[in-house]
């Protein structure tokens, strides 16, 4: 139990898959050059010294790291040289996520990341290869707290009574393959991965010979259009199928759990992930509504929290769901997240006057590049021009979707950037709230509702524009904790 | 939010937010002082550039130290309830916030050079996700208005 013991000897692979992939961008101009003056034999030197040097140090630093779980703490030492103890209390700890990639899967093994509360990152600790078997049994120590269990000298140790968590049925909610498809398809990644693609095209160019290059290039333009335009349909629809693949990967088998405290999330195809997501960091549930899936009826469910997890994915927020109807939202918030309710029925929308202010803001720009086209190329002014129509339909759909709604003490604020996002958001979550208006404003009678969240980065704004003035009021005082109205 | 709040902030500041101006004015009063000595020994320079550049500083410290300060000042309210923070300021664009004192993680009071002369300091206030100011309050003032709130805040909070 006490014992300090070893990761397995599998995370010395991990090290030195590491350290050699952060060597390689360090030394590359430096082997360029030396390739160059066809100093071959230096190179080859060179590299077999710094990869033994980081074999034998990923040896030595993976023989110095030792973990030992204790009473109710878990104990990491480390460093070679510079030796470097962190105990971590349990009742610190805020979630232990057991993840698994492909190397780890060969040999049965699972990485561990330990989260405590704040934003502290270097208080967390990850131990990158240990087996199933202990990745589950610190899981299950650390993780349930002594729940008000004042033991006995002679009971016994805590751990036998924690052993016993009551098998409850916990609401679990899975994602069809069938849905992950669908989800893949309307995900739009597959402008990322042409991004991607053509980043790697530009590095590979300068690889190719030029002969080569120019047949090819020479090639291509003796075609005719019409082979060329079925040649870009079929390279879109790979990238289209690369993107599904890239989601199933990515979402495969994605169950969610609801337990007691938690949201309890297991994801994915090659890398198993897991994650926990405490009840009491949540500070809003988002619905998303892309371009593409709003017309299908089709939304994913997110949640913001608060302070990060450990170097993870760098999304904005955390999905609770993929992919689902939006009419199931509703239903599946009340099983798994019952804090949190999605009834969208009597929404106040913005007043009619506020529908100017939202077209001069999109459209003022591309007009103002239409005109200035127009005046010098008359006969290219048609682009700009289709801009500016798509920025006055965009402004239009701003203002229709905009809306906020206050059911007991929550507040849904729905806006649109280019995606449909609507926000649930406790009470109690909501930071400080503001009342802006401009002279125009005050004329007319509107204001500017701004909002906001902790969320991962520096907080989240939910910026309501041009909402009637008794709305705003009507939010501040209901926001208010003072007795008479503000 | 009807109404606006009902404290305003020290005379001072009114003073201490000139002086700041006068010394930003420095700048394009140094410009147009060297345009008219660069336009007077070099020929390829027309005087134009040093009047225009006249005009542009008068105009600026009109505006920055006759009319904005006086301005602020008065648009410049706030109110401290028992839950919370009430804050009214903006020239052109009038902003009213509302900060709960269960909401605050704490309070500092700052004091540069200028507001130090006129014994004035500013409060901030900083929630999780945002941060407020009280500029130019009496030091003595701000004092009483941090150990006020961050008493007030000490109440029983959420994990945020």
């Amino acid at each position: 139990m006490s014992e300090p013991k070893r990761l397995h000897p599998a995370g010395m692979i991990f090290n030195i898959i590491q350290a050699i992939r952060q060597s390689v961008f360090g030394f590359l101009p430096i082997v360029i050059i030396a390739v160059g003056n066809d100093a071959w034999f230096y190179v080859i030197l060179g590299a077999s010294i710094l990869i033994g040097l980081i074999i034998l140090f990923s040896v030595l630093s993976w023989f110095r790291y030792t973990y030992q779980l204790e009473e109710d703490q878990i104990r990491i030492e480390q460093g070679i040289l510079i030796r470097k103890k962190r105990t971590i209390s349990k009742h610190r700890i805020q979630s232990i996520d057991l993840s698994q990639n492909i190397i780890h899967r060969i040999f049965g093994l699972t990485k561990v990341q330990i989260e405590t509360a704040g934003s502290d990152h270097r208080i967390d600790a990850a131990l990158s290869a240990v087996t199933m078997a202990d990745g589950k049994m610190l899981h299950d120590q650390l993780k349930y707290k002594q729940q008000a269990a004042v033991v006995d000298e002679n009971e016994g140790p805590a751990q036998e009574l924690n052993k016993e968590v009551p098998e409850k049925d916990y609401p679990q909610k899975k994602v069809t393959p069938k849905a992950l498809i669908v989800a893949g398809s309307t995900s739009g990644s597959f402008g990322i991965i042409l991004g991607l693609f053509g980043l790697a095209f530009s590095e590979l160019e300068t690889f190719i010979p030029d002969r080569f290059y120019n047949q090819a290039t020479e090639w291509v333009f003796s075609q005719a259009v019409q082979v060329l335009i079925a040649f870009a349909i079929i390279v879109l629809i790979l990238l289209w199928m690369l993107g599904v693949l890239q989601t199933l990967i990515q979402y495969w088998n994605f169950t969610i759990t609801r337990y007691d405290k938690e949201l309890f999330i297991t994801r994915g195809l090659l890398e198993k992930k897991q994650s926990t997501i405490p009840l009491k960091r949540i500070q809003a549930v988002g619905i998303k509504e892309t371009i593409i899936r709003q017309p299908l009826g089709l939304a994913s469910v997110y949640v913001e929290i608060a302070s990060g997890e450990i170097g993870q994915n760098q999304d904005m927020h955390t999905l609770i769901f993929p992919l689902m109807r939006k009419k199931h939202i509703p239903s599946f918030l009340k099983e798994l997240l019952p804090e949190y309710r999605y009834q969208p029925e009597g929404m106040v929308k913005l007043p009619t006057k506020a529908l100017p202010y939202y077209m001069v803001r999109t459209v003022l720009i591309p007009l103002i590049v239409t005109i200035v086209i127009a005046i010098q190329f008359f006969e290219f002014a048609w682009i700009p021009l289709i801009v500016t129509l798509l920025a006055c339909i965009y402004g239009y759909f701003q203002f229709k979707t905009t809306g906020y709604l206050i059911q007991d003490q929550q507040l849904l604020v729905q806006t649109r950037t280019i995606s449909k996002d609507t926000a649930l958001v406790p009470h109690k979550r909501l930071q400080s709230l503001q009342k802006k208006q401009h002279i125009l404003h005050r004329k007319q009678g509107l204001a500017t509702l701004d909002t906001a969240i902790l969320n991962k980065f520096v907080g989240r704004h939910f910026i309501v524009r041009e909402l009637r003035v008794e709305d705003v009021d009507h939010i501040a005082e209901w926001y208010s904790y003072r007795e008479k109205p503000l | 939010m009807r109404e606006q709040p009902n404290e305003r902030i020290a005379t001072d500041a009114i003073k201490a937010w000139k002086l700041t101006a006068q010394l930003i004015a420095i700048i394009p009063l140094l410009l147009t002082i060297a345009a008219f000595v660069v336009a007077y020994f070099f020929d390829f320079l027309s005087y134009w550039l040093g009047i225009v550049l006249a005009v542009f500083t008068v105009l600026e410290c009109t505006i920055t130290i006759l009319i904005i300060p006086k301005l602020r000042w008065r648009r410049w309210r706030y109110q401290i309830y028992e839950q919370e923070i009430y804050i009214q300021h903006g020239i052109l664009i009038v902003t009213r916030t509302v900060v709960p004192m269960i909401r605050v993680q704490h309070v500092d009071t700052q004091q540069g050079p200028i507001l130090k002369k006129y014994g004035l300091a500013t409060l901030q206030i900083s929630t999780a996700a945002t941060t407020h100011e009280i500029p130019a309050l009496l030091e003595a003032e701000a004092a009483d208005l941090r150990d006020q709130i961050s008493e007030l805040a000490r109440v029983e909070q959420d994990d945020v």
